[in-house]
């Protein structure tokens, strides 16, 4: 499989403070990736990099075959990014919001109305997309914004902590749009604290911690490698 | 250009909103109804008042005096008392807010020439204007009437001279100079009325600079506050158009809410300030004298306001990256808000060319000075210093797009914070 995104020994610091010591990774096309690791390891700042929301202070990060720092708006055109706390405008409807999304990806009205209509169908929100962002829970804003960031089709969605805050059955519903759509030839960079999901969802996984990565590859890779029965105790003892 | 238009359209949407309109509606409707008030007072001030009077000297003079009230549009209540102290318990009980008392001996006493004391009381039953304006009227009722007595006095005493030589034997006759203009007329009723002709345009400059700057700083603090800034930041377009959409939007929506605003200010004023009408000749003097806006003289302020809305919203946007949350814009606002307010207060009553150098070469460094001194200026004819003044603020524009548009295009948009804890900028 082509790969899509190429990460080599990107770096990030924010005054002295280093958040990424040099991580290299590479996603392929269709394929979901995470990054799993604990609490300020580097994983959101990889994402916000590889999203053009940060710039990097070393190392090169290359999107079908577009170099960040140099063509930040060709990967914007082609890459959704999915922030862990994200929120949309609680003053449009729904829909009003999906259609002021879509007319940044579409150069044509009927283009645009094709690409809300995509969306719906992903969020599953029929009749409340009428109404104000403001009106709704928790899971409908995250179902409106995950079905905002893959309506464009685009090449990479990149997804932090999808399911962050949501209950069981917005989880399951959410990891079953996100493997859809990987089958669909989209390919996915999350990262996630749930390591079950991250079992359910990923095809590869790297384990990353103070700003490094510890070790890549399957879960059922890591959880031999490292004798575990699951990928919990697998980063542990990646940790030790 | 059509990214640009659906992200206008979108920031215009968010700042016209429920709130807007009602709080809008709201204070129209607040301006018109103290506007109505305060012209219905003026019109009870300037209707026919009522005034108790005791006549203790029943003389002709006083009989006199009495009519000339009448004459001035006093409704005459004679108060039948038989002391003053009881003549104002009694008026005190009355709705009436004038009382004159007449003192026995009074006409003699101007027949001899000998000064004798009437009294007034006014009852203040109210601050309002209409209620200071009856004892106004009541004074002048008396000041002609004195005028009247001293003139018959002096027509019987020198019939040869007119009263009015002989008081004032000095004639002068008044002129006021701008410029290379000059006209006749008394410099004080000049200034008064281009003082109160011009007093509104302060306020509208006042409004529109602030009322921009409020939603441009509140619009990036509220995307910040719901989670929007990081997802807008990521989607195919420039940067510095985000900036640049949500200055123009807060622009446009700042000029269409200060307009709304004036139109009830204008009631207002015209309600406060319906009595003060220039007299024809002051008028005339003051268009010879050149003291009007012609249609020059408000393209330049229009300019000029421009300008100083264009600094205020890029002041505001790069505050409004600072702020955490909508809260914390509020507070952020407080900087700008000095920065208005100094030009805007000193506006109204100091004349900042006569102030020390330091002073007033630190008044000229706020931008938003210029558009507050442009108006006397273009009236004086002084036009380099506005052209200067806006030369000045276009160059302030620039610097500060340039930095606004350095902090949009760096991770410093979504870093730099203004901790008011810790007091320092975290970058």
């Amino acid at each position: 499989m082509p790969t899509v995104l190429k990460v080599e020994g990107l770096k990030k610091a924010y005054g002295t403070k280093e958040a990424l010591r040099g991580i290299d990774f590479e996603v392929q096309t269709g394929e979901i990736f995470a990054l799993i690791g604990p609490n300020g390891a580097g994983k959101t700042t990889t994402l916000r990099i590889v999203s053009t929301l940060l710039t990097l202070s070393g190392g090169k990060v290359t999107f079908l075959g577009h170099d960040l720092k140099k063509e930040p708006e060709k990967i914007r055109e082609n890459i959704s990014y999915l922030p862990e706390e994200a929120g949309a405008y609680r003053n449009l409807k729904g829909r009003d919001y999906l259609k002021f999304m879509a007319n940044f990806y579409e150069e044509t009205r009927e283009k645009a109305e094709e690409t809300v209509k995509r969306a719906e169908a992903i969020a599953e929100l029929g009749s409340a997309l009428n109404d104000k962002v403001g009106t709704y829970s928790k899971g409908m804003v995250r179902k409106l914004l995950l079905a905002r960031a893959l309506m464009t089709k685009p090449a990479m969605a990149v997804l932090d902590e999808p399911t962050s805050g949501l209950d069981v059955i917005n989880s399951l519903e959410v990891r079953e749009i996100i493997k859809k759509f990987a089958k669909e030839g989209i390919s996915v960079l999350l990262s996630s604290h749930n390591m079950l999901e991250i079992e359910f969802l990923s095809d590869r996984v790297a384990l990353i911690d103070k700003g490094l990565i510890l070790d890549s590859g399957t879960s059922q890779e890591l959880k031999d490698k490292y004798q575990a029965p699951n990928l919990e105790v697998a980063f542990r003892s990646a940790l030790r | 250009m059509k990214k640009f238009t659906n992200l206008l359209r979108k920031e215009i949407r968010e700042l016209i909103n429920k709130q807007l309109i009602i709080s809008l509606l709201m204070m129209m409707a607040i301006f018109y109804f103290i506007g109505v008030m305060a012209k219905t007072e003026m019109k009870k001030a300037a209707a026919t008042q009522k005034i108790s009077v005791m006549d203790l000297d029943q003389s002709e003079l006083s009989r006199g005096l009495a009519g000339s009230l009448k004459t001035a549009n006093f409704e005459i209540e004679w108060n039948q008392e038989k002391d003053p102290e009881a003549a104002v318990q009694a008026a005190k009980q009355g709705d009436t807010y004038l009382l004159l008392v007449i003192p026995q001996g009074f006409g003699e006493s101007i027949v001899r020439l000998e000064p004798k004391e009437i009294s007034t009381y006014t009852f203040l039953r109210s601050f309002s204007i209409g209620g200071i304006r009856k004892s106004e009227i009541l004074k002048a009722v008396i000041t002609a009437t004195n005028t009247y007595l001293s003139n018959d006095v002096l027509k019987k005493k020198v019939p040869d001279v007119p009263p009015d030589i002989l008081k004032s034997p000095i004639r002068s006759k008044d002129f006021v100079i701008v410029k290379d203009r000059m006209a006749e007329g008394s410099a004080s009723a000049i200034s008064g009325m281009v003082y109160s002709q011009s007093i509104i345009i302060p306020i509208i400059l006042f409004m529109i600079i602030m009322y921009s700057s409020q939603m441009v700083i509140s619009a990036i603090a509220m995307e910040k506050q719901n989670k929007t800034l990081e997802t807008l930041l990521t989607v195919p377009i420039p940067r510095t158009a985000i900036a640049t959409t949500k200055m123009l939007a807060a622009g446009i929506v700042g000029l269409l809410s200060a307009a709304i605003y004036m139109i009830g200010m204008k009631s207002y004023m015209g309600g406060m300030m319906g009595n003060i009408r220039a007299s024809a000749s002051t008028n005339t003097v003051i268009k010879q004298l050149g003291l009007t806006l012609t249609g020059n003289g408000y393209l330049l302020l229009g300019i000029a306001l421009f300008f100083a809305i264009l600094c205020g919203l890029a002041m505001a946007t790069i505050l409004g990256v600072l702020a955490e949350d909508f809260r914390s814009a509020q507070t952020l606002m407080m900087p700008l808000m000095l920065l208005i307010l100094i030009p805007y207060l000193l506006s109204f009553f100091a004349d900042v060319n006569s102030l020390p150098l330091p002073v007033k070469l630190l008044i000229m460094a706020i931008p938003f000075s210029h558009p507050f001194l442009a108006t006397p200026n273009i009236m004086l004819g002084n036009y380099a210093a506005v052209i200067y003044g806006i030369l000045y603020m276009a160059v302030v524009f620039l610097v500060l797009v340039f930095i606004a548009a350095r902090i949009f295009s760096t991770d410093r948009v979504l870093t730099m914070k203004l901790r008011w804890g810790k007091k320092k900028v975290v970058l």
